[in-house]
């Protein structure tokens, strides 16, 4: 079948089989291997990518789901050199270690945080409940939530 | 902020928060053709024939493995590694698992074809084609089962499904010391099969030169000796010709040691079809067919005099292999076990028995400590049960027999000599971090709100590993650009050796550590060390870094003497650079190192006069550490909450801060899934697993354990060059424990009898409706 979609701001078409995943387009047509694949069963959230500005785990949508829309990866979040917030708050927090899981952990904070811009712990457990990581414990995690909250409020009250 | 100016964490970190890391499954080369895996979905059956026809016929599909192939290309089992002798002095039973299943299959998920094709979808739709014709065998997939009088055995070699019968330590000291005790307390504990499961899954991508009759493997690694090291064994290819690249790894917690049977499989394939091969596991193959981990049982029986002095203790281990032998496995069960049997305590007479067990399950290897958090776990839940049972405060008991500090160097009953430590000094520094004096009001509270308030501690001691290795080597190359490559074998699955290792030849050399670049493999192949694993890497190849630096210095020094024209030992090293006068404010003539080296000519080779190696010998040490945890239960639902959460480590001279923290983080929470989710079930009847994937395996989640405050009571070791104990596995050393025995004396006061882990609601709702109906 045919698609046109935008990723990172680049408008695309090409053509898949009708069963291809999201994610499988993602990492092999157009070779967007920051979006990661952990589990066959949705559970694990290493997929995770922003269609039309919400997360959702791209190993649990059709390729074809996403004809005419916007999807934004981890390779898309950075504005050139300079890192998104969440991202330089996962490494000043040291919330990675081995980093497989981060893409997905950092598309699902930052749409978290889309939602709760001053989350509490139990919105952040919420919003977190589907990605799994096995090395760093989530406690660094947690406090690279909320300190990409604060940076970011505060660049929201310099702009305002 | 302006967020251009970030400077990371760790060298890693800038790649991987941008999602440019480069792991297995990344990687790709053109013409590459995709592999897919058939796999027994029996427990036990004889293997009467493998019909392909339908599947060679299958769209896409150009060739399709099996063991006739293996044989035929000379390829030999999977590793078994070295054997573990018996209580006879014989050496165990061993049975190794064939790269693909010949005339039976032991296990679901054993491996028995592999078909590849020009795609990964139409390999897996034509391994949906390949019929396999089965004759079912009884199956015994638990211990219990597989030791029964009359049991299927599922190995003709091994009568009784034993592998072992290991023992370590004085069996007549123990009676003895036994037969004169006042009280003993007797507890089984199973530390149950758990999957390893690292985020990113197993994958291999293999290219074969024929020109230069050389394999490239792309596959994740602790370390590329081990990896290759293996993979020669199989397919009988030097290790020369063996290129191991893993540049980024997922995790991996002991599970990538070595090769299993489809990254040999893709070597084969790659040879023989000209192309390269790729191949990338599915989450449900890494539970089926992947090495689990843990799967022990541990009975203690420990003896106290009138005092309350700890006397001896006597274990039965059992540790259930799984079908096959693996590498590492035989010493999980028995080594790994017996060396600190007796913990942190000043024991008499130790005692251990143990059997090795198949059965028909996936092979057991290392998960995280690989025995060492177990019996950590079954020391300090025994030593809390006999406080429990003989009305003495768990602290004042632990007080009474830790091995006190003018005891070190202190040989164990069983012969183990522990270097340095402070366990009272420890244990002190954590119950007042836990407000240990205060639990019992919040007890009271928590229980005017009805729930049930547990506290629990974990004094935890392991022996890390000594390596397999003679030594540890680490090489330096001074590149074009300024900076310094250093060269190692031991490869980071998450631990940030780039970091690490680079700040350590950086404080040696006094030099920005921009300037050091660590890689974890070796294009020239020649330098021995030891991977990743037994929680070591760093003080092992951090230490030899340590030592590359003061090599680096002294080829140095005289380089710069002539370029100073002055005598060597007249030299100063101030501030990353060789000066004649002694002060920072009065240098004289200097020249900095890397403005040294930038001036130094190349040989016609490219080697610069500075290349040089660093090298350490480094030992097992014994990190140890005091972890308290304080839970709540809420007895209507079976709900827990972890409310506090408090380690005191002893990991000798700590070099990252912020690695070592997530280290302990890590680990504990690897110990709290263990202890509250975690748990691989096969069913009884079928041999079938009942967990095959994250929806049926509760991995530890967000939340799980909120807050884990951290403090350190070093003690530097001085059996390496920095002090450095390892952190890697005590997290989990210390959580199982400290966390089951603050739910067990919250259980206990409601009158549950000790109980297994997992404690997840419904198993602990159901134990305390069981005491209240």
């Amino acid at each position: 079948m045919n698609l046109e979609l935008t990723v990172n701001g680049k408008t695309q078409s090409m053509q898949c089989e009708d069963r291809t995943l999201l994610v499988d387009l993602l990492r092999e047509q157009i070779g967007l291997t920051g979006t990661h694949v952990g589990c066959d069963t949705s559970q694990c959230g290493c997929c995770t990518v922003h269609l039309d500005g919400q997360a959702v785990k791209s190993c649990t949508v059709l390729a074809a789901q996403a004809d005419g829309s916007s999807i934004t990866t981890i390779e898309g979040l950075a504005h050139g050199d300079a890192l998104h917030p969440v991202q330089q708050a996962f490494s000043a927090c040291h919330g990675l270690q081995c980093g497989y899981c981060t893409p997905g952990m950092i598309m699902a904070s930052t749409d978290l945080l889309r939602r709760h811009p001053d989350p509490t712990d139990e919105q952040i457990r919420e919003g977190l409940a589907g990605n799994l990581c096995r090395c760093t414990g989530y406690v660094n995690i947690v406090a690279a939530v909320k300190q990409a909250a604060s940076l970011m409020r505060a660049a929201g009250s310099q702009s305002a | 902020m302006n967020t251009a100016t970030f400077t990371p964490s760790r060298v890693e970190d800038l790649r991987l928060v941008t999602g440019r890391g480069r792991y297995t499954a990344d990687w790709n080369l053109p013409g590459q053709l995709h592999a897919h895996m058939v796999r027994s979905d029996r427990a036990h059956a004889l293997v009467r024939g493998i019909d392909t026809s339908a599947a060679k016929a299958s769209p896409g599909v150009v060739a399709i493995l099996t063991a006739d192939d293996v044989k035929a290309a000379g390829y030999t089992d999977i590793p078994t590694g070295a054997p573990v002798k018996t209580a006879d002095g014989s050496m165990q039973v061993k049975c190794a698992m064939p790269v693909l299943a010949t005339d039976r299959v032991r296990f679901v998920g054993q491996p028995i074809a592999m078909v590849i094709a020009e795609s990964a979808r139409a390999a897996q739709d034509a391994a949906e084609q390949i019929m396999v014709d089965y004759e079912d065998l009884v199956s015994v997939t638990s211990m219990d089962a597989a030791r029964r009088p009359g049991a299927p055995e599922l190995h003709g070699v091994a009568a009784g499904n034993l592998s072992a019968v290991a023992i370590a330590g004085d069996e007549a000291a123990v009676a003895a010391a036994f037969a004169r005790a006042t009280m003993t307390t007797t507890l089984s504990m199973d530390s149950q099969r758990l999957a390893v499961a690292p985020m990113e899954l197993r994958a291999c991508l293999v290219d074969y030169d024929a020109s230069a009759d050389r394999y490239t493997v792309y596959t994740p690694t602790q370390g590329m000796l081990g990896m290759r090291g293996s993979l020669s064994q199989i397919s009988g290819v030097t290790g020369d010709k063996i290129q191991v690249i893993a540049e980024d790894v997922g995790g991996s917690f002991g599970l990538r040691g070595g090769s299993a049977s489809e990254q040999a499989l893709l070597m084969l394939a790659a040879r023989r079809l000209g192309k390269p091969v790729k191949w990338v596991s599915s989450r449900s193959e890494h539970f089926t067919s992947e090495w689990h981990g843990r799967a022990l049982r541990l009975i203690g029986h420990i003896a106290l005099d009138a005092q309350h002095n700890i006397l001896a203790i006597r274990w039965e281990h059992q540790a259930d292999l799984g079908a096959y032998t693996c590498y590492f496995q035989a010493f999980i069960g028995t080594r790994n076990l017996s060396v600190t049997m007796g913990g942190v305590y000043r024991i008499p007479a130790l005692f251990a028995r143990q059997e090795l067990i198949f059965t028909n399950t996936a092979p057991v290897s290392a998960y995280r400590g690989a025995g060492r958090p177990d019996i950590a776990y079954a020391i300090e839940r025994l030593i809390d049960q006999a406080a429990a049972e003989h009305g003495i405060d768990p602290v004042e008991l632990r007080r009474r027999n830790f091995i006190p500090n003018d005891a070190f160097p202190y040989t164990t009953a069983n012969g183990t000599v522990y270097d340095s430590g402070d366990f009272d000094g420890t244990m002190s520094k954590a119950l007042v971090m836990a407000d240990y004096a205060g639990f019992a009001a919040r007890r009271d509270e928590a229980a005017r709100r009805g729930k049930l308030r547990g506290i629990g501690f974990g004094c935890y001691l392991e022996a890390s590993g000594a390596g397999g290795a003679p030594k540890d080597v680490v090489r330096a190359k001074f590149a074009a650009d300024g900076r310094i490559d250093v060269f190692g074998v031991t490869g980071s699955s998450g631990q940030g050796h780039e970091t690490s290792f680079a700040q350590i030849v950086a404080d040696g050399l006094g030099v920005s550590p921009a300037a050091i670049r660590y890689r974890a493999s070796d294009p020239s192949q020649e330098l021995v060390g030891n991977g990743t694993g037994g929680s070591r890497s760093l003080y092992g190849a951090g230490s030899a870094c340590k030592m590359l630096a003061a090599r680096i210095l002294e080829l140095a020094r005289a380089a710069a003497a002539r370029a100073l024209d002055a005598a060597p030992e007249s030299l100063q090293y101030v501030d990353g650079g060789f000066q004649t006068g002694s002060a920072t404010s009065d240098p004289g003539k200097r020249i900095g190192l890397l403005e040294l080296a930038g001036k130094l000519a190349r040989s016609a080779d490219g080697a610069h006069p500075l290349d040089c190696e660093g090298e350490a010998v480094s030992g097992a040490t014994f990190p140890n550490g005091c972890h308290v945890a304080e839970v709540e239960i809420d007895p209507q639902t079976g709900v827990t909450e972890v409310i506090a959460y408090n380690a005191v480590d002893d990991l000798g001279t700590v070099i990252s801060p912020q690695l070592v923290q997530g280290q302990v983080h890590g680990g504990v929470l690897q110990g709290a899934g263990q202890v509250f989710g975690e748990q691989i079930i096969y069913d009884d009847d079928t041999g079938q697993l009942l967990t095959g994937s994250f929806m049926d395996y509760p991995m530890p989640r967000v939340g799980w354990v909120p807050n884990i405050r951290n403090d350190y009571n070093p003690v530097p070791t001085t059996l390496n060059a920095l002090g450095a104990k390892g952190v890697g596995e005590s997290g989990c050393s210390g959580s199982l424990p400290a966390l089951v025995n603050a739910m067990s004396a919250a259980l206990r006061s409601r009158g549950v009898p000790p109980m297994n882990m997992p404690f997840t609601p419904a198993r602990v709702w159901e134990a305390l409706s069981e005491r209240a109906g």
